[in-house]
């Protein structure tokens, strides 16, 4: 298996978005993420340590951001202006006694200072800078609760990790993922230094010495490799299932069925938040909540027909073109 | 998705090696592999079932036993070993999801640190003993000859259901007994008392799909409550359709329900009763039909709760009340529920019956509490607890009033208040039997410790503590062969104690499987189904891992109480101390569990520590930020911990977390962190006699040292960036609503 | 210890694993041994197995001087494939199914053993092994690295069942593209490298699948 050909490969799948690089995969595994169902419960996180081997790294690895977590649940404080009435005792409140509520703010407020990274503004255009906050309303308290947010990796198309490797350990696959071959790999960092979402993960540590003492190494998945010392590493979208659903289709001499496997993290979501499946099955339920949501794959700046749609890419303004769509979280003003 | 499922008759008789090559390679440690001929042995079965295929993984069902909700899973297993957990798509209650604790499951079982042996105390200490000699020695103090009187005999458990607690209740019987103390700490043991008392059943059904809002005082409904994973697939039902449903959550410190609130809204704790006059005061301003219509003494105890009144007791600002009670004029059928922040007051009683007297103003009884009613096997159904039978056994030690103690599925000697002193008054039991998988304190402290199958080696059968619509027995079954041969299953000590006792029904059975066996062979017809034989049934219902069961219908009674608050002074000395409890480490008993201390708590993202909450406003006044240690000190005892500041909680209040401050409990729990349920005052709700877990006052001290707390998160804003966006539920509505597109 | 044994004797596979079927009298397992085997043994003929004609298919090339290896019984694949011209799916019957080929379970070579050759010496051996209820600790010879997903199943249906011209009873013939021509052997050695250069050049002249993850894990 020759550089070469890896390169082949490479520029056959990863296209430039203008190419639409990904017509020609096999399948083209996305996922779609409701914020609005999404309790931040962290069931998805710890059933991806069950699935893919992740080794607990203790305390202190910890707190140098050595955590090996592939799939982590992002919390944010700060709020987007969305003040349901005045959050500060009103002076009128006698007036509303008598029967004479304030009237509801339903316009959202831009907030957002729009010297700060003028590049991402772009992005939503002026439907973005209505939307977001910047560092919480001036209530005293976290008035519309958390913001959580379900990271795994995003799997993009015009992968930013991707050109940087010295040595061709990740790549793109015919399934549209990006592809991490821990054989390859020597450790040189640039893909994670690459990464916008900081979503890929390095063996700093030989984990496996201390990870699993016996008999805890029993509950390791034989689907994948144990991951050692000097190897980047990070989500799969668990290929090693979609192998077992490709394998099994083959044989059987038919497609992959949409719902017929997902994910670890989909499979436990208790809330049913998360979403997998092929985006190039048209009727699989990823490809609907796409085109519902008016979401492109291949573009950097999306036009939708319908500004108010709750869909979007996280950080689509930097050209990665995500596999994963988020749902805007809802919240009653 | 449970790739094959497999109609299993005897799951034991099978389980061994697959001798395949590469089926064990995750296992392996890289360094250790080789490729080299003849140096690794394979070995083939003996004798498989047809089923078995190596390299290709089969799922059993069974039930998940971290935490008393009692969820369906389907366990995958290969070559012998179980390898994760799934929910069951059959089961009526996490509807093939499960959480967090579920999927922690399997590190419960492979734990390093598991019992391995039976250990006896001799002069001073534990020693490991064979089993013979532990039988022997149980027998000496509580059998037939031993002289024991039945009521000095007691079992201390947490919640169980199903044959376990059939064979439990029969030993009580049999030992001429009824002591039976339950604890859980994590309960709703109060607004159960409240249930009982205003609508004649303790556990009604919630339906929070039908309604329209929920207005939540601290009930932490996905998270650390009676069945997350249920009530998490609930929500996701209330979140979407027609209307989405609104979630207004009033609480001390932010719970992961509170995290999704629409309105997050913080009290000044104890005081969510009179909140909830307060909102029930404005809901029937000018409404004279909905006044007419009720009692006298209650139209009074209302009308004492005007807005103003409420706002300055609670805290909470007038405005907000009043557009709390306007969302429930306009969202009806709504919910309202109590959680553990409402129920841990000395009059803990009295504010879950005010709230449920808001459910009545709006006629939530009916339409979205619904009767539940019990099952067609209420002696299957979940016996649970609170806090009250800690105290219980904490006084009946006091007494030198027991003997003998049988423990199993608690630990009380980590989660009893050092005030209590439950740890010396214990002295007082002559001989203490704990029933467990871990060495946890109490089994650290007994006499006599038994090793029990680990939940994925053994058999029984689990009702879930909630039960929604469709009521449901799951069956838990070995997953694989157990690890270690000296441990027993629970079920077969229990029928071994039966035999001791030479009870005649449970004479003819070997072991808990065949009880087990035949106990579904003699179920009704009706339960039975299509199943043409009993051998039929048994596989089935194997297979399928939950039993569906009729119900008898019951009815709800709306009753009013005598409600009464003490009087709230302004305090601002001193802080309320919240012990909060988190979905993961839950009352301290998965501490132990490597993956959930190190998944963040989902609020503060700290992991493998105790951590200090407190508001940004109370942080300045202490001249403290966030890694500061504070020294947290109630009359009862201090801890030290970090410091986290956020804005999701109240100023007054200081939150500690659960379930870290193991002085046992193996490598990964073992000295880390701090409890805070040690330095709680020991005060009781006046009505029920439960702890009042929040009804401790505590002082906070800068102690001078400062490191960087660990938490798994970046930062703490979103810095512009456009991560988490946010819309208007009215967007929600127009663009998605009842159209239906997930 | 090498750890690639490790979970064999680990404590789950030492306590009582191997208990045998309580259904299966030993009459049904002759009488079931019997019906296979003569509808394997009908489908066996004589081929030469160095795969050169398996038809759509080019044999993978590399040598590799395996040693011989020690195994509890010397089992005699020669005397099972050539002489007696059975099929090597039906010992290794997860081959078609699974991505491991599976080493045969002790009741199947009881199965036969029951009544054929009862006196040699092998036999008794394996008799005591099923007798005592413990299956024979053989060596492992094939092997590859554990980041590898091979599969059988996949590989037998390209060769085997999907391929036009090619029948079942020849199975040994591809089964000789990485295990070599194991009907000439007693136990099996390893006489192909099964490396990374050996499968590349194979799925290259086979056009196999070239993407990373195929095999990689």
């Amino acid at each position: 298996m020759s550089l070469n050909n890896i390169l082949t490969n490479w520029s056959r799948y990863r296209k430039g978005a203008e190419e639409g690089g990904f017509h020609e995969y096999e399948h083209q595994w996305g996922m779609v993420v409701d914020l609005n169902k999404c309790i931040g419960c962290n069931a998805c996180s710890v059933a991806c340590y069950a699935e893919n081997n992740l080794p607990v790294v203790g305390e202190k690895r910890c707190g140098k951001n050595q955590a090996m977590n592939w799939l982590r649940i992002e919390r944010y404080w700060d709020e987007p202006d969305l003040e349901p009435y005045n959050a500060t005792p009103s002076a009128n409140i006698d007036a509303w006694i008598e029967g004479n509520p304030p009237a509801k703010k339903t316009e959202l407020k831009p907030s957002m200072p729009s010297s700060y990274l003028p590049g991402l503004l772009e992005e939503g255009g002026q439907n973005f800078e209505q939307r977001v906050g910047f560092g919480g309303t001036k209530s005293e308290f976290q008035d519309f609760g958390a913001s959580f947010l379900p990271m795994m990796c995003q799997q993009c198309h015009a992968a930013t990790c991707e050109p940087v490797c010295p040595v061709a350990a990740t790549y793109h696959t015919p399934d549209g993922l990006n592809a991490q071959v821990y054989n390859r790999c020597i450790g040189s960092r640039y893909c994670s230094n690459n990464c916008p979402y900081r979503l890929r993960y390095f063996n700093f540590w030989s984990y496996y010495e201390d990870a699993w003492p016996e008999p805890l190494h029993m509950q390791l998945n034989p689907d994948l490799s144990v991951r050692d010392k000097g190897v980047m590493e990070k989500c799969t979208f668990c290929i090693q299932r979609i192998r077992v659903a490709k394998d099994k289709a083959k044989m059987e001499d038919r497609k992959v069925i949409d719902g017929e496997f997902s994910t670890a993290c989909v499979q436990t979501c208790p809330t049913g938040a998360l979403v997998f499946g092929d985006m190039q099955n048209p009727d699989s339920q990823v490809s609907k909540l796409w085109s519902y949501h008016q979401v492109e794959r291949g573009k950097t700046k999306q036009s939708k027909q319908n500004k108010e749609l709750r869909g979007y890419r996280v950080l689509e303004g930097l050209n990665t073109d995500p596999s994963v769509l988020y749902l805007e979280r809802v919240r009653e003003v | 998705m449970s790739g094959n499922d497999i109609n299993r008759r005897d799951f034991l008789k099978i389980l061994g090696w697959s001798g395949v090559g590469v089926a064990v390679a995750g296992c392996d440690r890289p360094t250790t592999v080789t490729l080299e001929e003849g140096k690794e042995e394979v070995v083939a079965y003996l004798q498989p079932e047809e089923y078995v295929i190596p390299g290709v993984g089969v799922w059993f069902a069974s039930t998940c036993q971290q935490c008393p909700a009692g969820c369906g899973v389907h366990g995958r297993v290969r070559e012998g070993r179980v390898l994760k957990m799934e929910g069951n798509p059959d089961s009526p209650i996490n509807k093939g999801k499960l959480c967090q604790m579920g999927q922690a499951g399997v590190q419960g079982h492979y734990n390093p640190d598991r019992l391995k042996k039976p250990m006896l105390r001799k002069g001073g200490a534990l020693a490991e003993v064979s089993w013979e000699e532990a039988l022997a020695a149980l027998e000496q103090k509580v059998g037939p000859a031993s002289g024991l009187a039945g009521d000095r005999f007691a079992w201390f458990t947490g919640t169980v259901s199903g044959h376990q607690s059939v064979l439990l209740s029969a030993h009580l019987a049999a030992m001429g007994s009824k002591n039976h103390f339950i604890h859980e700490t994590i309960n709703n043991a109060v607004a159960r008392a409240v249930n009982q008392d205003m609508l004649g059943e303790a556990m009604p059904r919630y339906d929070l799909p039908a309604a329209k809002m929920v207005l939540s005082f601290g009930a932490d409904l996905v998270g650390a409550g009676t069945s997350p994973v249920h009530f998490s697939g609930e929500y996701a039902k209330f979140r979407t359709g027609a209307t989405r449903g609104v979630l207004v959550q009033v609480e001390p410190k932010m719970t992961l329900t509170g995290g999704s609130a629409d309105l997050w809204v913080a009290i000044r704790p104890g005081t969510e009763g009179v909140l909830a006059l307060g909102i029930a005061n404005q809901v029937l301003l000018g409404d004279e039909i909905k006044v007419a219509g009720l009692p006298e003494n209650i139209r009074t105890l209302i009308a004492a709760y005007d807005v103003k009144k409420v706002a300055s007791i609670t805290g909470v600002t007038g405005d907000r009340i009043m557009r709390i009670a306007e969302l429930l004029k306009q969202r009806s059928p709504s919910l309202v529920v109590a959680g553990a922040s409402v129920e841990g007051h000395t009059h803990g009683y009295q504010s879950a019956a005010a709230i449920m007297v808001l459910n009545i103003v709006l006629g939530n009884v009916g339409k979205t509490i619904l009767p539940s009613g019990s099952s067609a096997f209420p002696q299957m159904e979940a016996k649970t607890g609170g806090t009250r039978d800690l105290l219980a056994l904490a006084d009946a030690a006091d007494k030198k009033a027991l003997d003998v103690v049988f423990f199993h599925g608690a630990n009380p000697v980590y989660t009893a208040p050092a005030a209590l002193g439950l740890t010396d008054k214990l002295k007082n039991i002559p001989f203490k039997v704990v029933f467990a998988v871990h060495p946890d304190e109490t089994a650290m402290s007994a006499d006599l410790v038994l090793p029990i199958l680990s939940a994925h080696e053994d058999w029984g059968t689990h009702m879930g503590a909630y039960q929604p619509e469709q009521k449901s027995i799951s069956i838990q079954q070995p997953l694989m062969e157990r690890l270690y041969p000296d441990t027993k299953g629970f079920g077969d000590l229990l029928l071994a104690l039966l035999k001791a006792r030479q009870v005649k029904e449970y004479e003819s059975f070997a072991d808990y499987y065949g009880y087990l066996k035949n106990a579904f062979a003699a179920l009704p017809a009706s339960v039975k189904g299509d199943a043409v034989s009993d051998e039929d049934f048994w596989g089935k219902s194997l297979q399928k891992g939950v039993l569906n069961v009729g119900t008898v219908a019951g009815a709800l009674n709306p009753k009013m109480v005598e409600i009464s608050f003490p009087e709230f002074k302004s305090d601002a000395q001193d802080y309320y101390l919240v012990p909060s409890a988190r979905l993961g480490l839950w009352d301290g008993r998965h501490a132990n569990l490597p993956w959930l201390q190190e998944a963040p708590d989902q609020i503060s993202k700290v992991v493998w520590t105790s951590w200090v909450e407190m508001h940004p406003a109370t942080a300045a006044k202490l001249g403290v930020k966030e890694g500061d240690f504070v020294k947290v000190s109630s009359a009862q005892g201090a801890v030290e911990a970090q410091v986290y500041v956020y804005k999701g909680i109240h100023p007054q209040v200081i939150a500690v977390p659960m379930g870290q401050g193991h002085e046992e409990y193996g490598r990964y729990a073992k000295g880390r962190g701090v409890n805070p349920l040690k330095i709680l005052a020991p005060v009781t709700d006046a009505k029920t006699g439960e702890l009042a877990l929040y009804g401790t006052r505590v002082t906070v001290a800068q102690s001078g040292r400062r490191e960087v707390l660990v938490k798994l998160m970046g930062s703490e804003t979103q810095l512009g960036r456009k991560m988490v966006g946010t819309v208007t539920a009215s967007v929600f509505d127009r663009t998605e609503g009842a159209k239906n597109v997930t | 210890m090498s750890h690639g044994y490790l979970f064999l004797s680990g404590p789950v596979g030492s306590s009582g694993a191997v208990v045998p079927h309580h259904r299966s009298s030993r009459y049904f397992l002759m009488a079931l041994a019997a019906l296979v085997l003569g509808f394997f043994l009908a489908m066996s003929s004589a081929w030469a197995d160095d795969g050169a004609g398996v038809p759509n298919a080019v044999p993978p090339k590399g040598e590799h001087e395996g040693k011989n290896v020690e195994q509890p019984i010397e089992f005699p694949h020669n005397i099972h494939v050539d002489v007696n011209k059975i099929n090597c799916m039906y010992c290794h019957t997860y081959a078609r199914r699974s991505k491991v080929a599976g080493i045969p379970p002790t009741s199947k070579c009881m199965g036969c053993h029951l009544v054929i050759a009862t006196d040699k010496p092998r036999i008794k051996k394996l008799t005591e092994y099923w007798e005592k209820k413990e299956p024979p600790r053989w060596k492992k010879v094939h092997d590859v690295p554990d980041f590898v997903h091979f599969t059988h199943e996949k590989h037998l249906k390209r060769f085997v069942f999907d391929n036009e011209g090619m029948s079942v009873d020849r199975v040994s013939e591809v089964c000789a593209f990485c295990h070599g021509e194991v009907k000439k052997m007693t136990v099996a050695h390893k006489v192909k490298p099964l490396n990374m250069g050996f499968c590349a050049r194979c799925h290259e002249a086979n056009k196999g699948p070239f993407d990373c993850w195929k095999c990689h894990k």
